[in-house]
């Protein structure tokens, strides 16, 4: 270990790390495929996660995953979906006059429908319970200190909100207790409002304007001596690279521009939007304490996410047996058990990396 | 300044430059058709070839919001906004947890909507990205959702700031409060709607309800509403009734409070 300060992984990384994870997830309906990609989220959170409040998030989006499949299903067993031969019940049906779609509601529940409705709502879920183990990894205050520097204003506000967030429970404290000794408990909600809320934001908002005082007293919003030139630069980038989004978009929605150049405009103009922004972040003249480096173990953690990925991709190529790619789709009629593709499950096994490769920060580092 | 004569819709507050009037009117034309392709996207489109349509749009969407706070933060946010932002959008993630769990209870758009009345459109927008994105990271609540959700509550609180300016007499107080709970029912079902729309291509692939491909705007229209009529009518009435309620009980005093500190921060 070189660095002995910074021992935990970027948080970028880790979001890239699950990004990928989701992405491959995506690519598949392939149950085996999912419930791996969840247990590999599992084991690296399980394995790398502090002790921190966001770290149980990953539970939290378990449970929205789970819901997420039982909606799914709900939505099935109501408004139907796919059809197969083997009914398994029957429920009253209705259909919707035509006035309304003419849908029908209810009928035959089907177990090839029931189990691709299911597929479909474990393939949201990995995606979800992804995003959950992002949430359980990433330092949010420092995935904060990575936005880009040209947005410092939007950050400081932000970091002034995550700390004047406490602060505001405490009031909320303050002004009760002295309410009450003031021997004043009425519920009425007008009363509340006036001797509550009105003093609590009354002291936020004044708060604010000694802050800014501090602020500005310090010489934060002074002047800074960008040259002309660069300005009207970086503001002729940025808008020129929204216009082409703009274009972009409404190219992709109609059939009359040829996909490859709607798709091409996006891409220039994203990139010119991308190069605006890094370009402007060059230019403000902001100092970090204690930058936080990417380093070779944070890009190790994102090149095993990209593993998932490759896998998936390498099952769907054009080499691969026939019977790999309809697996990484399994048809569901007619009901059989789904082959299990060889490439994306070492992908994704790869993804399990992180867990040998970060130490536990559990136990009191930073 | 002859702040005696001024009317209410010349108070005080950040000035928005030109070219960030243009950028956020880019953005609300990119933003609207990034909630609402599968509407949109024609027969035939390239969109309607692919599968990677909601990919897309949850990747630019971010890039397009970053480059409009840009625009709008470009030549300084002076010390003064940066730290009101900073306070109102504690109290934004702060009242937002009263809102979860219970269904359709909306807490976060009578601050964003009176927020943006008394600071203004640009202001008002800024809000609504640095509230949410807030929120999110305090109750780690940061996912593909967050993107949509800022944008559309940023141009919840920008539309409050555009709203007409009212007098200031007894009248014109009332007339205000009318308006503000008006524009709160409408902002609220158009928000759900919006967000029923970013988020209906992934969560539901086939079945009646679900969104085809290609399948012109008609078709997909009445899908839209029966999925919506299925799923978050509840929610979205419950959000409208819920922010005209807290606009109509709370807007007395907060627009009070909020311009006196406008005013002490005396914004040229």
């Amino acid at each position: 270990m070189t660095n002995p300060v910074r021992r935990t992984t970027h948080p970028v990384a880790w979001w890239g790390w699950a990004l990928f994870l989701a992405t491959a997830a995506g690519r598949t309906g392939n149950p085996w495929l999912l419930l791996l990609i969840i247990a590999v989220a599992g084991l690296v959170v399980t394995w790398c996660r502090g002790s921190e409040p966001w770290s149980g998030a990953y539970r939290v989006f378990l449970f929205i995953g789970l819901s997420a499949i039982a909606v799914r299903m709900a939505f099935y067993v109501v408004f139907g979906g796919s059809d197969g031969p083997t009914v398994l019940f029957s429920l009253p049906s209705a259909t919707l006059p035509a006035w309304a779609a003419g849908f029908r509601l209810g009928g035959d529940v089907t177990a090839e429908g029931a189990l691709a409705a299911a597929y479909d709502g474990l393939r949201l879920a990995t995606l979800l319970i992804c995003v959950g183990a992002a949430n359980a990894l990433a330092s949010p205050r420092r995935l904060l200190r990575s936005v880009p520097a040209a947005l410092y204003e939007v950050s400081v506000a932000v970091v002034v909100a995550l700390s004047v967030a406490p602060q505001l429970v405490e009031s909320v404290g303050r002004v009760r207790r002295a309410r009450a000794l003031r021997g004043n408990t009425s519920r009425s909600p007008a009363n509340l409002m006036r001797t509550v809320v009105s003093p609590i934001l009354h002291d936020a908002l004044d708060r604010s304007l000694a802050l800014a005082a501090a602020m500005a007293s310090r010489g934060y919003g002074r002047a800074t001596g960008i040259p002309a030139p660069a300005r009207r630069a970086t503001e002729a980038s940025l808008l020129i690279g929204l216009i082409g989004l703009c274009a972009g978009a409404y190219a992709l929605l109609g059939a009359a521009t040829p996909a490859p150049l709607a798709w091409a405009t996006v891409a220039v103009s994203a990139g010119i939007a991308v190069f605006g922004i890094a370009f402007a972040s060059k230019r403000v003249p902001h100092t970090r304490y204690r930058p936080d480096r990417f380093g070779a173990r944070d890009w190790a953690v994102v090149a095993s996410g990209a593993a998932a990925v490759v896998g998936t991709v390498l099952s769907g190529a054009s080499f691969a047996s026939a019977v790999e790619s309809a697996a990484l789709w399994p048809a569901t009629n007619p009901l059989t058990v789904p082959d299990l593709p060889m490439w994306a499950a070492g992908g994704i096994l790869l993804a399990a990396a992180p867990a040998l490769l970060v130490p536990s920060s559990r136990g009191g580092t930073p | 300044m002859t702040r005696t004569t001024e009317t209410p819709a010349t108070r005080p507050r950040p000035a928005v430059r030109w070219k960030a009037v243009l950028s956020l009117a880019l953005a609300a034309g990119f933003g609207l058709v990034a909630m609402s392709w599968p509407l949109l996207a024609s027969p035939g489109g390239a969109l309607t070839e692919t599968t990677s349509g909601p990919w897309l749009f949850a990747l630019l969407l971010p890039l397009v919001t970053a480059v409009v706070l840009l625009q709008l933060t470009d030549g300084g946010l002076d010390a003064r906004a940066v730290a009101m932002l900073g306070v109102l959008s504690a109290v934004v993630a702060a009242v937002r947890p009263f809102g979860a769990g219970a269904a359709g209870v909306e807490t976060v758009f009578f601050l964003l909507i009176l927020a943006g009345r008394v600071f203004g459109p640009g202001f008002g927008f800024i809000l609504g990205c640095t509230g949410l994105f807030a929120s999110a990271l305090l109750t780690g609540g940061v996912g593909p959702w967050l993107p949509y959700q800022m944008f559309a509550a940023a141009f919840v609180a920008l539309g409050a700031g555009l709203l007409p300016g009212t007098p200031e007499t007894r009248a014109g107080r009332t007339t205000e409060l009318a308006i503000l709970a008006v524009y709160a029912a409408f902002a609220s079902l158009l928000y759900g709607l919006l967000l029923n729309l970013s988020f209906w291509p992934f969560a539901i692939t086939h079945g009646n309800l679900a969104y085809v491909p290609g399948g012109g705007f008609s078709e997909n229209l009445s899908r839209l509403l029966a999925y919506s009529l299925a799923t978050s009518l509840g929610w979205d009435i419950g959000r409208a009734i819920t922010t005209v309620v807290l606009v109509l009980l709370t807007g007395p005093l907060l627009l009070r409070v909020m311009r006196r500190t406008a005013r002490k921060a005396n914004w040229a």
